[in-house]
Order: structure tokens, then C-alpha cells, then sequence
């Protein structure tokens, strides 16, 4: 079970970023979050969402999902804001929390599912 | 203050080239509680300094929804009274993450200068090296100088390093509800801009509580009639302007939000590529994003097509000239090419006296969007409504676009949310009181 984006759908928000940072820190904070938006690409409106697992990244973006292995070549995730994904803890499924995923329940637009 | 808040207050005095820190007062959040009514306040402090002052809400980026608004509060001389611009986008939140909640900007520098904010700490830093460079430029060299492409960047082009009433202040690239001629403050005080960078932490007094109640406002908020509407394009066709909807919806690539706003009214044009693209474009500048209708309406109603009207429009981002009025203008002046309007553009000037007009901004449209609010007025007959929705925005920190679309943001909704994030009760009698003045 895991936690997917469509990117068509995702509007680029962020709360599901800042939903996720609530979940490891009990407070309000964007750097401990295991999903990222795509924001660095502004000038070119290229978008998309990138998610730390276990094992691996999940990378949404316009042309599709991708899960991308961590360790094989090319699946650093760029992308990521100050703090490198590969450093942030891996997506637990917000893990003691009723209700689900963070994520997902406050993502507005029904962009992320829990599959 | 000890939640949802730094509680600190930075002045600036750019004539000195000092910074420095105050305390924010629980006394003052009780009174006043937060947004312009803290801005408003600032700004009579230091009415014999020159005073820029901007802030956010005690709201302000939390997961309670459409969260994303801060203000920049000023004597405009455009009215040449006291207005406020909300800088929204993933600006407004950048700046609360910054370490700050308010910021006071004092007196003129000698020199171009920027002011650098990021994770409690602000530098003054020359700006030299970007005066004379237009938005986009400035920008780009600001991340490119500081190696972070997430820096939120408020900044004047040519037009407010020439004073002129009609500049904007931008964000990052885009231009902003700024109506008020405030990029010629900057100009004035030889302030290229304001970059900014946020890691921080708020704290949440009843975190769960907070959480409990923002996901149920939101919940009811998914259930609103315009869920299945999105961008400018829609919000036009609700002013009564489809034909403005049909002829820009060709250019359309994406329609994306503002921080935590459920509905996305930033809508982004492809100019130079295949709208339909669905990778990243080659160029690195393909197109422009519109956050006004009005913008859209004023592109329109210039009689060039949308390619030539909207690629004007990105000639007005880049040189940081509030693209309605000079579109507005040119038309006026009888000029229908791009060219004629381009070669305009470093002469252009306001040519009529501006009435009176609200302290916010009217790149929100002046009546409710796709709700219904139960105000049992007719159309026209809104703009006390309008008054008090703006208000509310600007004091908690919530969008002000979304405001309109939203009868679940209501103000007790709000003074809850607060209540619990902070442990703060704001009663309605100081709620009113603040609203009246403020809309005065």
C-alpha cells in the first residue's frame, strides 16, 4: 500500500506538504515532509509532486508516475527544496493518526490516493 | 506570542543601514490581532519615517484552508491614503516562515539596496549589481546569487526605479493586486526588493483541535459550488465576460493555487509552446502566469489578439508596470500594437486623477464568485460585503480571491481556528471594531 499522485490534478498547493510536516513534528513546518511539491521550475510552469517510500521515490509528473528505485541511477529526485528527499524520513502512511494519510485528507483537489 | 507567530517584529531603517528586532506583544494581538490590523498600527507608529509595513495573519500558512496571505501596508500615492497589497501566491507564507511576522521598512537608502530575510536573520545588501535589470532578471540573479530556487522574491523593475506610480511591487515574476503604485515606494527608498527564504516552525497551541477543525472546514468546503470551475477563465465567465474566458482559453497550460487555496485561480499561458505540452518545455521562458481577471479583461479590450495582447503583458511583468492600468492607458492613447504599447512603456504615465477608492485591492472582483453567500442583496449592491470579506482576508491571512467564493471561511470560523492555534479568544466585539475601522 502507498500513497499516489496524479499531477494533472494536483494544482500545486502544497498542503499536502505542509500536512505531512504537521505529522512528523506536531507543529507547522515544510522541512520534514516525505511529499514535496515541484516548485523550482517556476518560469516554465513544469510541475509535479515527489514522494519518499522505503525503497524508493515516487516521482508525478505531467508525463506519468514514475517509482524510481533509491540507489539506481537517476533516482536522486531533484527537485526537493533545501532539504534532499533522500534525507527525510520515508512516508510511514502517517502511522498512528486516524483517518488516513495526512496527505490525502487535506489535499483539496482529490489529487492523492492511498493504494 | 508563543504560537502560530515568531513574535518578533523586524525594523528596518534603510538610511542608517541597520536592522534591528522588537517583541510582538500578546497585548497587541489581543487588541489589534493580526494581518493589517497589526500593519495599520505599525504604520501610524512610524508615520514620520516613511513606512512600508508588511505582515501576515495568525492563520497564515497553517493547514487551515486557503491560508496563504500576508499584506504590505502603505500610504499610497496613487490615492495618497493608507492601502494594503496581499502578497499571496507562495510568497505570503515564505515570509512567515522567515522568522518574522512583521516587517518595517524605514527611510531611503543612499544606495540600491535589497533586504535579504531568511530563518530569523536580515541582511541589508547592496543591490547594484541588479539596478537597472527588469523583474524576471532580478529574480533569476537573486536565486542564482544565493543557490536556492525557492527563494520568494517581492521586487520593483524599471518602472519603480523611475517612481512611477504606475509600478508594481511583483512576486517572483508575476504581477500582484498591487493597484496602489507601492512599486514606487520601493523606488523611492532605492529598494530593488525583498528576498525571502522560511524554514521555521509554528507551534499550535491544541494542535489536534486546530487540525480537527480545519480538515471539517475544508470538508465542507469540497461540497461548494464551484468545485469543477478553475482559473481566471472561469472567474471571468462569472463577471459576465465569456467572450474574455474563450479567448484566452486557447493559451491555457495549467491553472495552479496559491498556497493551500482549494481553488486554483493562477492561471498560466503558454506563449511559446504548445499549451497541450505535457513535459517540460525547451525554452526557458515559454509563457506567463495571470493572477487578475482583470488583467485578462484589460488584454482583451485592447483590440490585439491574444497572442500580441498577452505577450505585451509579459513586456509589462518584466519592466514591473501594473499591466491593467497600462494596458488601460495605451488603449486610451489610441495605441494598438504591441509595439507602439512596448515602446510605451518607460513614459507611460497616470493621466487622471484616481478617486477614492476601498484600501483593497480590486483584483478581486466586487461580489461573491459561484456562492452564494445569503447577503439577499442584488448584484451592484455589494460592495459592504466586498468591505468586510476583504477585511477578514487581511486580518487572518486567508486569500482574498478565495474569500468570495467561500461562505464555509466565515468569520467565527476564523476566530475559532485562532482560538485554538494560539489559545487566543478574540471576541466579536474587538473582531467588529477592528473590521469598521479598517473598512472606514
Amino acid at each position: 500500500m502507498g500513497v499516489r499522485v496524479n499531477a494533472l490534478t494536483c494544482t500545486g498547493c502544497m498542503a499536502c506538504e505542509m500536512a505531512c510536516g504537521y505529522h512528523r513534528d506536531d507543529a507547522f513546518a515544510l522541512l520534514s515532509s516525505c511529499i514535496v511539491a515541484y516548485r523550482t521550475r517556476e518560469k516554465k510552469d513544469y510541475f509535479g509532486v515527489i514522494l519518499k517510500e522505503e525503497d524508493s521515490l515516487v516521482i508525478a509528473r505531467p508525463e506519468g508516475m514514475e517509482i524510481r528505485k533509491i540507489g539506481d541511477a537517476g533516482g536522486g529526485g531533484g527537485d526537493s527544496s533545501a532539504k534532499p528527499m533522500l534525507l527525510r524520513e520515508s512516508c510511514d502512511l502517517c502511522a498512528g493518526m486516524d483517518g488516513g494519510p495526512m496527505c490525502a485528507r487535506f489535499c483539496p483537489v482529490d489529487a492523492i490516493s492511498v493504494e | 506570542m508563543e504560537y502560530l507567530s515568531s513574535g518578533k517584529i523586524l525594523i528596518v531603517d534603510l538610511a542608517a543601514g541597520e536592522t534591528r528586532e522588537e517583541e510582538l506583544e500578546d497585548d497587541l494581538i489581543s487588541k489589534r490581532i493580526g494581518g493589517i490590523g497589526i500593519t495599520t498600527h505599525l504604520l501610524g507608529n512610524y508615520k514620520d519615517q516613511d513606512p512600508i509595513v508588511m505582515g501576515c495573519g495568525l492563520l497564515t500558512g497553517t493547514l487551515y484552508p486557503a491560508s496563504d496571505l500576508s499584506i504590505i501596508t502603505a500610504k499610497s500615492p496613487v490615492t495618497k491614503t493608507v492601502c494594503h497589497l496581499p502578497v499571496a501566491l507562495k510568497a505570503g507564507i515564505e515570509f512567515k516562515y522567515c522568522g518574522f511576522d512583521y516587517l518595517v521598512i524605514l527611510g531611503k537608502s543612499a544606495n540600491p539596496s535589497m533586504l535579504w530575510i531568511h530563518d530569523g536573520v536580515a541582511d541589508l545588501m547592496d543591490a547594484s549589481a541588479v539596478w537597472g535589470k527588469d523583474v524576471w532578471q532580478t529574480t533569476d540573479a537573486w536565486r542564482k546569487e544565493m543557490g536556492d530556487d525557492l527563494i520568494q522574491t517581492l521586487v520593483i523593475g524599471n518602472c519603480g526605479e523611475r517612481c512611477s506610480d504606475l509600478a508594481q511591487v511583483s512576486v517572483n515574476y508575476w504581477g500582484s493586486g498591487d493597484i496602489w503604485g507601492f512599486g514606487s515606494l520601493f523606488g523611492e527608498k532605492r529598494l530593488k526588493g525583498i528576498a525571502m527564504r522560511g524554514m521555521g516552525l509554528l507551534e499550535v497551541a491544541e494542535a489536534e483541535g486546530f487540525v480537527d477543525h480545519s480538515i471539517k472546514v475544508l470538508s465542507a468546503l469540497k461540497q461548494a459550488p464551484w468545485g469543477g470551475k478553475t482559473g481566471i477563465t472561469d472567474i471571468v465567465t462569472a463577471m459576465g465576460r465569456q467572450d474574455v474566458s474563450d479567448w484566452m482559453a486557447p493559451m491555457v497550460h495549467r491553472n495552479s493555487s496559491s498556497y493551500n487555496v482549494p481553488y486554483p485561480y493562477s492561471t498560466f499561458l503558454y506563449l511559446d509552446e504548445d499549451p497541450a505540452l505535457l513535459k517540460e518545455p525547451e525554452g526557458v521562458e515559454p509563457g506567463i502566469m495571470i493572477t487578475s481577471p482583470y488583467v485578462a479583461i484589460a488584454a482583451k479590450d485592447s483590440g490585439m489578439s491574444a497572442s500580441e495582447a498577452f505577450k505585451t503583458i509579459r513586456s509589462c511583468l518584466r519592466y514591473g508596470i501594473d499591466p491593467e492600468a497600462a494596458m488601460q492607458i495605451s488603449a486610451a492613447e489610441g495605441k494598438k500594437t504591441r509595439g507602439e504599447m512596448e515602446a510605451a512603456l518607460d513614459s507611460m504615465s497616470r493621466k487622471d486623477t484616481v478617486g477614492s477608492r476601498p484600501p483593497f485591492s480590486h483584483y478581486c472582483p466586487g461580489h461573491p464568485l459561484f456562492a452564494d453567500f445569503g447577503t439577499g442583496k442584488d448584484s451592484g449592491d455589494f460592495e459592504e460585503w466586498w468591505m468586510r470579506r476583504q477585511a477578514l482576508a487581511y486580518l487572518f491571512g486567508v486569500d482574498p480571491m478565495f474569500m468570495l467564493m467561500s461562505p464555509e471561511i466565515s468569520a467565527q470560523s476564523m476566530m475559532e481556528a485562532v482560538r485554538l492555534g494560539t489559545g487566543v479568544d478574540i471576541s466579536e466585539e474587538t473582531l467588529n471594531f477592528l473590521v469598521t475601522e479598517l473598512c472606514a
